[in-house]
């Protein structure tokens, strides 16, 4: 980090001053957030890992839902993409969701702390979940049959 | 095949840091090992997080992508052979995933303000704080009007200088020793925006 070696007789001094603010304001103003790492961890607590990985997407949207327990979110990957209206009922969710392309899938919600609520889409693509629990959530969706199967994961967000 | 293990034997990268942590780790994370890459998890996780607020993510996407990236790592590892690999291989694969097309990236300004905004500028502080606290901000307002590419050589920068990064430093020296100028160049770009400022320096 010493040898920046920057021509045209600029003091390297400078440079480490400067890179020393750059280094402190980070650690200061823009920290990793506490709990990722454990959200990280939450989500590869997974039983297989060779599972692809879904984007959450419109995250204008997500931003307000996030916390807010309301909404509609939306995730894909290469050739799925999945549809989530959420509910709030007390402390509770319920989950609304929509397959697309459809197809009976089974579908897995991870709450931490709560265990999994599971259920499998009707021919539509769609499914609902009751009662799951707030908090930090990941979503799973088991397509294909046992020759070849496909686990699509989101990140965890807490919902 | 590891839980069993893991109350009384330590695991094989016990006492080993930097490279050698990575690569033992990363050899036990292939033979399915859970702890393995939980510590891999712990100890660069910062790396992510830095190179994926260095190309304009804000802090929730942020988040977002630092999982989806790990989650990637581990249900491919098998491609990953040289664990000297690693680092570049999280830094592309942020990077990536950071300017994918569907939206993800947010508007360009929340990242500026949101952060320099935060500061506790309201805190009754003592004269010379009030002052350092004023150049912090001017430093960080210069800081995330630098292009992405510079932020994320600057942070990188940082990191690499850290005893734990080591592997940052080693990542950084792999495209063609082009990194010494282009930092520099950062650096000037980054003086000339907090002088425009007016300030200090």
């Amino acid at each position: 980090m010493n040898d920046v070696g920057v021509p045209g007789g600029m003091a390297s001094a400078d440079d480490e001053i400067l890179l020393a603010d750059i280094g402190r304001l980070f650690d200061e103003l823009d920290p990793v957030p506490g709990d990722l790492v454990q959200r990280v961890q939450f989500a590869l607590a997974l039983e297989d890992l060779d599972v692809e990985v879904a984007r959450w997407e419109r995250l204008d949207t997500l931003a307000g839902v996030r916390g807010s327990g309301t909404g509609t979110i939306t995730f894909t990957v290469s050739d799925l993409t999945v549809m989530i209206n959420l509910t709030k009922i007390g402390k509770q969710h319920r989950i609304d969701g929509w397959l697309v392309p459809a197809g009976q899938y089974g579908v897995e919600v991870r709450v931490a702390e709560h265990g999994t609520s599971s259920t499998t889409a009707d021919e539509g693509g769609r499914f609902v979940l009751d009662n799951v629990p707030r908090g930090t959530t990941q979503i799973l969706v088991h397509l294909g049959d046992v020759s070849c199967r496909r686990t699509i994961v989101t990140p965890t967000v807490v919902l | 095949m590891t839980d069993v293990q893991t109350a009384e034997v330590d695991p094989p990268w016990e006492g080993l840091t930097g490279a050698e942590l990575h690569a033992a780790c990363m050899h036990a994370a292939r033979e399915g090992d859970r702890q393995a890459m939980a510590r891999l998890v712990d100890e660069l996780t910062p790396l992510v997080w830095h190179v994926a607020r260095a190309n304009g993510l804000d802090r929730s996407v942020a988040e977002d992508v630092v999982q989806t990236v790990w989650l990637a790592l581990f249900s491919q590892l098998g491609k990953l052979r040289d664990p000297k690999a690693l680092a570049a291989w999280l830094i592309t694969t942020t990077r990536r995933e950071a300017t994918h097309p569907h939206g993800r990236r947010m508007q360009p300004v929340p990242l500026s303000d949101e952060v320099a905004e935060a500061m506790p500028s309201t805190q009754p502080a003592p004269e010379d704080e009030a002052v350092r606290a004023d150049r912090d901000r001017r430093v960080w307002r210069a800081f995330v009007r630098l292009p992405h590419r510079c932020q994320e050589l600057l942070r990188l920068t940082v990191l690499a200088g850290r005893a734990e990064y080591q592997l940052v430093a080693e990542a950084l020296r792999m495209p063609r020793g082009s990194v010494g100028p282009t930092r520099g160049r950062c650096l000037d770009q980054m003086r000339d925006l907090l002088a425009s400022e007016g300030g200090s320096r």
